[in-house]
């Protein structure tokens, strides 16, 4: 993607993109129910914590909330990359989207900007909120644990990356799949399983320790990085208007 | 209409889809301005036709050409120099009128892309109406967004899959005076139609497509010639006496007649040599002449090279 200049037609294919899910309800429900409910279980779990009564401990506590943050980046763009191409040819808009000037490269890379950039601003901005809320709402060992600045290094760190690789599944079977329902099974069965390495990190089995993010981050860069050439390779303009 | 170099090109352009040819090789080239209509039932090549020269679809073998650039290696060029239409409307239904011509103007580069809109939009007779949501259009006020978008960005080749398409009479007219305008302003069309009364009208030549197969190429003018020969309606005042029927029957040029009443139908060798002459030698021989028309139309012509007898559509006429 180093080659590719962000040019007047991706440009403008982003800005529909935007305009377009601001409008679809499902995409809407998606991007606005799932965040807040990802944001208010772990302020509720700060809340209710309780050092004496918690199995896990503090550490397991904030890791519970830390895993609904590090969802939210891959369950957002689930949807949208599912109904990124399918969505375009269920309604008809894909023939003339494909006779504007933009090559295969540009086409994908438009639709996948404007689904991870929303996804990650949705994942930060709640995430802001919820260490703004301890910073000012706790105190003591929960307050410690969760202001801890490992936690802020791997999400920000990762939250691109898990949104990218979220798009990118989608997408290449987006752009493959007859049915957004079946895009959707599809990359959810990728999705889920391989969210156990963050699994094991939020439970405390593998330490959270800068190294360990930076580990997942190099896979989740390799992971994308062949996604995004699967996708590529897997679009094929008369292959996704011949199902209309 | 004068010889200038093509505007498109296809050089034995062939489809085929697994085992199935649509598309036969082809050879078309449309000039400058010209509106170039293709016909043919469902299934002829068509719309295979036009996918390739939109860059949707690549030809199996054979190349076309629009403006000079191969749609298969240079295609984001030829994408720079058209407009689409296609069959449907295919608009975003979310958003507003405003918001799809302004994806295809900045998509296109349109340097001032609300100055083009409005000029688009007014064209296509919807100015003023730039908020409102697609999705709350009729059929035929979404047909002229369809083409507002396809000319937004003043591409000089347009193409238009059934471009009036469940219009309305009124509204397929109008569409038909936008599709003039277009091209007295120098945009060359490319359109697929079944209306052939509309094709007769619009287009300066047609092909006529069968099975994948190019079966009459000219204009329509020519091709009903072709294929109908010089046939003649004349109407008399009076029915004609033995006289006047002797003479016209004899006269040089006319290779058939039918006497009808007070009038006749005649075929001639060429209508346009032939035709002063017959009616010349019926004022001659003192016949009041009420009408002379030309008979048969693009719709028989266009049903002989189908295979649908004509005789049956004179009868049913």
């Amino acid at each position: 993607m180093t080659t590719l200049q962000v040019s007047m037609p991706v440009r403008a294919l982003v800005r529909k993109e935007l305009r377009e899910y601001r409008r679809h309800r499902m995409i809407m429900l998606t991007a606005v129910i799932l965040p807040i409910a990802f944001l208010v279980l772990p302020i509720v779990n700060l809340v209710l914590f309780n050092a004496e009564t918690s199995l896990g401990g503090v550490d397991l506590a904030v890791g519970q909330a830390m895993f609904c943050f590090f969802l939210t980046p891959v369950i957002i763009p689930a949807t949208m990359a599912a109904f990124s191409v399918i969505g375009e040819r269920d309604q008809g808009t894909l023939e003339p989207l494909l006779t504007l000037p933009l090559s295969d490269r540009e086409f994908l890379a438009g639709k996948v900007f404007a689904i991870v950039a929303p996804a990650v601003l949705v994942s930060f901005g709640i995430y802001l909120v919820y260490t703004g809320i301890a910073f000012v709402g706790t105190e003591g060992e929960i307050r410690a644990a969760t202001l801890d600045w490992t936690w802020p290094f791997g999400f920000f760190l990762l939250t691109p990356l898990l949104a990218g690789f979220s798009t990118l599944a989608g997408m290449a079977f987006s752009v493959r799949a007859r049915d957004i329902r079946v895009a959707e099974h599809l990359s959810g069965l990728v999705l889920l399983p391989s969210m156990l390495p963050l699994m094991l990190v939020v439970t405390q089995a593998i330490p959270a320790r800068p190294v360990t993010w930076l580990a997942l981050a190099a896979a989740l860069v390799l992971i994308d990085a062949t996604l995004w050439r699967l996708a590529l390779r897997a679009f094929d303009r008369e292959r996704a208007i011949s199902a209309s | 209409m004068n010889r200038a170099v093509p505007v498109i090109e296809l050089h034995g352009v062939s489809r085929s889809y697994g085992t199935h040819l649509a598309l036969q090789p082809l050879d078309l080239a449309i000039e400058p301005g010209e509106v170039f209509g293709l016909l043919g039932p469902n299934g002829s090549g068509k719309t295979t036709t036009l996918r390739v020269l939109a860059t949707l679809i690549r030809p199996t073998a054979g190349a076309a050409v629009v403006h000079g650039h191969d749609v298969v290696t240079a295609a984001t060029e030829v994408r720079r120099l058209i407009g689409v239409m296609p069959e449907k409307p295919s608009l975003y239904e979310r958003l507003s009128i405003r918001d799809n011509l302004l994806f295809w103007a900045d998509a296109h580069g349109v340097p001032e892309p609300g100055t083009a809109i409005a000029a688009a939009l007014e064209f296509v007779g919807l100015g003023g109406r730039e908020r409102e949501r697609v999705g709350e259009l009729s059929k035929g006020w979404r047909q002229r967004v369809a083409l507002a978008r396809a000319i937004v960005h003043r591409p000089p080749v347009l193409l238009l899959d059934e471009p009036s398409s469940g219009l309305d009479p009124s509204a397929a007219v109008a569409m038909e005076a936008m599709v003039l305008e277009l091209t007295a302003g120098g945009t060359t069309v490319l359109m697929n139609t079944h209306r052939l009364a509309e094709a007769a009208r619009l287009c300066h030549r047609v092909a006529i497509l069968r099975q994948g197969q190019l079966v009459g190429l000219g204009t329509p003018g020519e091709i009903q010639s072709r294929l109908l020969g010089h046939r003649l309606g004349v109407r008399l005042g009076e029915p004609a006496d033995a006289a006047l029927r002797a003479a016209i029957e004899g006269a040089p040029g006319v290779t058939g007649i039918r006497w009808e009443g007070s009038g006749f139908r005649c075929q001639l060798e060429d209508a346009g040599r032939d035709t002063p002459q017959l009616v010349g030698r019926l004022v001659g021989a003192g016949a009041r002449v009420l009408a002379v028309v030309p008979e048969g139309d693009l719709e028989a012509a266009y049903l002989e090279l189908m295979g649908a007898p004509v005789a049956r559509l004179d009868a049913a006429a």
